[in-house]
C-alpha cells in the first residue's frame, strides 16, 4: 500500500513549490492514474512515491517503508526490491540489444525466466535487435518488458503513451493492462490524457502542486474503448 | 562563431601533448643542429660520445615527437567527433538553413589554436632551459654555443597548428557532409550499432555484458586509457632509471612529462566515458543497481587495457634504455651497465594502482551525482 500524508516538495531553495500538502493512498493491486496538466507536479509526486526523490516534509510509506526517512542507499535497495519504471522517452540503452535491455531489469530480481513476458509483449523476434532498429511502440514494449522482468510490486509509468500515435498508444496501453491483470502488481500512471484516466480504478487529479480531486471509477474501460 | 571559447578550453589535452612534444624536441633538435657542423673540432677520443649525442638527439626527437604528434592528431579527431556529436542539433540546424559543410567545417580549423598555444609554450620553455641542457650534454673540449634556428621555429611552432587545423577541418567536413536531417538525428551511432549487431546467444549477466559493450562502444577512449597507463609506466620507470644512469634533472623531467601526459589523457578519456555512460548509469540507478555495480559496469572492462598499457610501457622503456646504453653509448666509457630495474617496476606498479584507485574514487563521486531527472531534462 502507498500512503502519502501532507507531502511538500520545492526546488530552488524553496522558491518553487511543486507539491503542497499532498495526501493520498493507493491500495495493493490498484491501478491509479495521476492526472494533471504540465507543471501540475504529477511527475514529481511519482518520483517521490517511487523513491527517486525525497520530499521536503510529510509522510510517505510504501509497503511499510518510510521513504522520507531512508538514506540514498536504502532508497536504492527499495527501488531494487519493489519498483519498476516505464518512461515516456523509453530510456533504453542504445548500445545494448533488446535482450540485454530486458536483462537490466531481470538480473536485479535474479529472474531467468522472462520468456513469458517476451511472448506477451510480442518481442520474441526482436531480441537481437538494437533500440535504434525498433519503432516507438516496439521500444515502449521493450521498456515495459524491462520493467516487468524485474517482478515489481509497484509499476510506475510516466506518460507511457505520450510519444506514440493513437493506434500504437492503444496497443501499448492494452499490453500494460493485460500484464497488470495477469501479474496483479500495483500500478501508478502519470498522464495528462483524460481519456486514459477512464481505464484506471482511481483517478488523482492535480493542479498547481495540489490534489484537487480523487475519484474512483466504478467501471474501467479498456484501451480500445476510450477516446484518444 | 560555432566554436565557443568554453569549448576551446576543453582542447587543453591537445595543448598539453603539443607542449610536451615541442618542449622535448626544441632543446634536442637545437642541440643537434648546433653540434652537427662541429664534428671536425671534436677530439678523436671524444668522437664516440659525439656520435652518441647526435644519435640520442635524433632518437629522442623522432620517438617522443613522433608518438606525441600522432597522439595529438588522434586527440584532434576525437574532439572534432565529440563536438559534432554533442552539437548535432545546432550544426544540423545551420546545415538545414543553408550553410555548406565546408563553411561549417572551417570553424573547426580553430582547433589548431590549442596546438599553437602548446607549441609556443613548449618552444619557449625549451629555450629557457636550453643552457642547462647544453651543460648536461657537453662534450669535453668542445664549446657549443646556443643558436636560434628559424627552421625550428617553423617546424615546431608554426607547422603543427596548421597541420592540426587542416586535420580538424577535414575531419569536420567528412562528418558534416551528411544530409542535414541525418546530422540533426545524430545517425552515426545508430548506424554503428546496426553494423555491430550480432545475434546474442550468450548467457552473460547484464553487468558483464554492459561492461563489455561499454568498452566496444568506446574504442577511442580505450586507446587513451591504454596510452595513459603506457605513459605512466614508461616515463616513471624511465625517470627512475635515468637518475641512476645519467642525471637526476633529466630523470625528474621525464617523470614530470610522463605524469602530465598520463593524467591529461586519463582525465580526458574517463570524463568522456562517464559522460557517455551517464544515461545508462541513471537508468541503472533508477532501477535499483547499487553505486558499486554502476561503477563496475563502467570501469571494469578497462582494467585489462590499463594493465596492457602498463606492460607495454614497461617493455618500451626497457627497450629504449637498452638501445641507448648498450648500443648507442656502448663505446662511451663513462656510461654504467644497464639492466632491467625490477625495484622501479614494482614501485611504479604500486603507484599506478594507487593512482587508478584515486581516479576511480573521483569518478565514483561524479557517478553518484548522476540522476534520472537530469537525463529527463536533457530530452
Amino acid at each position: 500500500m502507498i500512503f502519502v500524508k501532507s507531502l511538500y516538495k520545492s526546488y530552488n531553495n524553496g522558491k518553487t513549490e511543486v507539491l503542497r500538502d499532498v495526501s493520498l493512498s493507493i491500495d495493493d493491486g490498484e491501478f491509479a492514474v495521476i492526472l494533471g496538466a504540465s507543471g501540475s507536479g504529477k511527475s514529481t509526486l511519482m518520483n517521490v512515491m517511487s523513491g527517486l526523490e525525497k520530499a521536503d516534509k510529510g509522510e510517505i510509506t510504501v509497503n511499510g517503508n518510510n521513504l522520507n526517512a531512508m538514506t540514498d542507499k536504502q532508497l536504492t535497495e527499495f527501488r531494487k526490491n519493489y519498483v519498476g519504471f516505464v518512461f515516456q522517452q523509453y530510456y533504453l540503452l542504445p548500445h545494448l540489444s533488446v535482450a540485454s535491455n530486458i536483462k537490466l531489469g531481470a538480473d536485479l530480481a535474479k529472474n531467468n525466466d522472462f520468456d513469458e513476458i517476451i511472448q506477451a509483449l510480442r518481442l520474441a523476434d526482436k531480441l537481437n535487435k538494437h533500440p535504434s532498429e525498433l519503432s516507438g511502440g516496439e521500444q515502449q514494449r521493450v521498456c515495459i518488458a524491462r520493467a516487468l522482468a524485474k517482478k515489481p510490486r509497484i509499476l510506475f509509468l510516466d506518460e507511457p503513451t505520450g510519444a506514440l500515435d493513437e493506434n500504437t498508444g492503444r496497443d501499448v496501453l492494452d499490453c500494460i493492462m493485460k500484464q497488470k491483470e495477469k501479474l496483479g502488481f500495483t500500478m501508478v500512471m502519470v498522464t495528462h490524457n483524460q481519456n486514459i484516466a477512464e481505464t484506471a480504478q482511481k483517478v488523482i487529479l492535480m493542479n498547481s502542486g495540489k490534489i484537487v480531486d480523487i475519484r474512483a471509477n466504478k467501471t474501467q474501460k479498456t484501451a480500445y474503448e476510450i477516446g484518444w | 562563431m560555432i566554436i565557443s571559447a568554453k569549448s576551446a578550453l576543453k582542447l587543453i589535452g591537445i595543448t598539453i601533448v603539443c607542449f610536451c612534444a615541442v618542449f622535448v624536441c626544441t632543446f634536442f633538435l637545437n642541440f643537434y643542429l648546433d653540434i652537427l657542423p662541429l664534428r671536425s673540432k671534436v677530439a678523436e677520443l671524444m668522437l664516440p660520445l659525439y656520435d652518441a649525442q647526435l644519435a640520442t638527439a635524433q632518437m629522442c626527437c623522432s620517438v617522443t615527437g613522433g608518438v606525441l604528434a600522432l597522439i595529438a592528431g588522434v586527440m584532434v579527431i576525437f574532439y572534432v567527433t565529440l563536438y559534432v556529436d554533442e552539437h548535432s542539433k545546432e550544426l544540423g540546424t545551420l546545415k538545414a538553413l543553408g550553410y555548406s559543410a565546408a563553411r561549417l567545417a572551417l570553424s573547426f580549423a580553430a582547433f589548431g589554436l590549442s596546438a599553437l598555444i602548446g607549441c609556443a609554450l613548449g618552444y619557449g620553455l625549451g629555450h629557457a632551459i636550453m643552457p642547462s641542457v647544453y651543460e648536461w650534454l657537453t662534450i669535453e673540449g668542445l664549446t657549443v654555443e646556443i643558436h636560434y634556428h628559424v627552421s625550428l621555429l617553423f617546424a615546431l611552432v608554426i607547422a603543427p597548428p596548421i597541420l592540426f587545423g587542416i586535420v580538424a577541418y577535414v575531419c569536420a567536413y567528412v562528418k558534416l557532409k551528411k544530409p542535414a536531417l541525418e546530422i540533426l538525428k545524430n545517425k552515426r551511432k545508430e548506424r554503428k550499432v546496426k553494423a555491430n549487431a550480432k545475434p546474442i546467444k550468450n548467457k552473460n549477466s547484464f553487468l558483464k555484458e554492459i561492461s563489455i559493450k561499454t568498452v566496444s562502444a568506446n574504442k577511442l577512449l580505450t586507446f587513451f586509457v591504454t596510452f595513459s597507463c603506457f605513459c605512466f609506466s614508461a616515463m616513471v620507470q624511465m625517470g627512475a632509471s635515468m637518475e641512476s644512469l645519467v642525471d637526476g634533472t633529466m630523470g625528474w623531467m621525464i617523470l614530470a612529462i610522463g605524469l602530465v601526459l598520463a593524467i591529461t589523457s586519463a582525465f580526458m578519456a574517463l570524463t568522456s566515458l562517464v559522460r557517455n555512460a551517464s544515461k545508462s548509469i541513471a537508468m541503472m540507478k533508477t532501477f535499483g543497481y547499487s553505486l558499486g555495480k554502476c561503477v563496475t559496469s563502467v570501469f571494469v572492462g578497462f582494467i585489462p587495457f590499463a594493465l596492457l598499457g602498463f606492460a607495454v610501457g614497461t617493455g618500451y622503456q626497457y627497450g629504449l634504455l637498452y638501445l641507448m646504453v648498450n648500443l648507442i653509448f656502448k663505446d662511451v666509457g663513462e656510461i654504467p651497465n644497464y639492466s632491467f630495474n625490477v625495484g622501479a617496476m614494482f614501485i611504479t606498479l604500486a603507484a599506478f594502482i594507487m593512482c587508478y584507485a584515486a581516479i576511480t574514487a573521483f569518478y565514483v563521486a561524479k557517478i553518484n551525482k548522476v540522476s534520472v531527472k537530469e537525463i529527463m531534462l536533457e530530452n
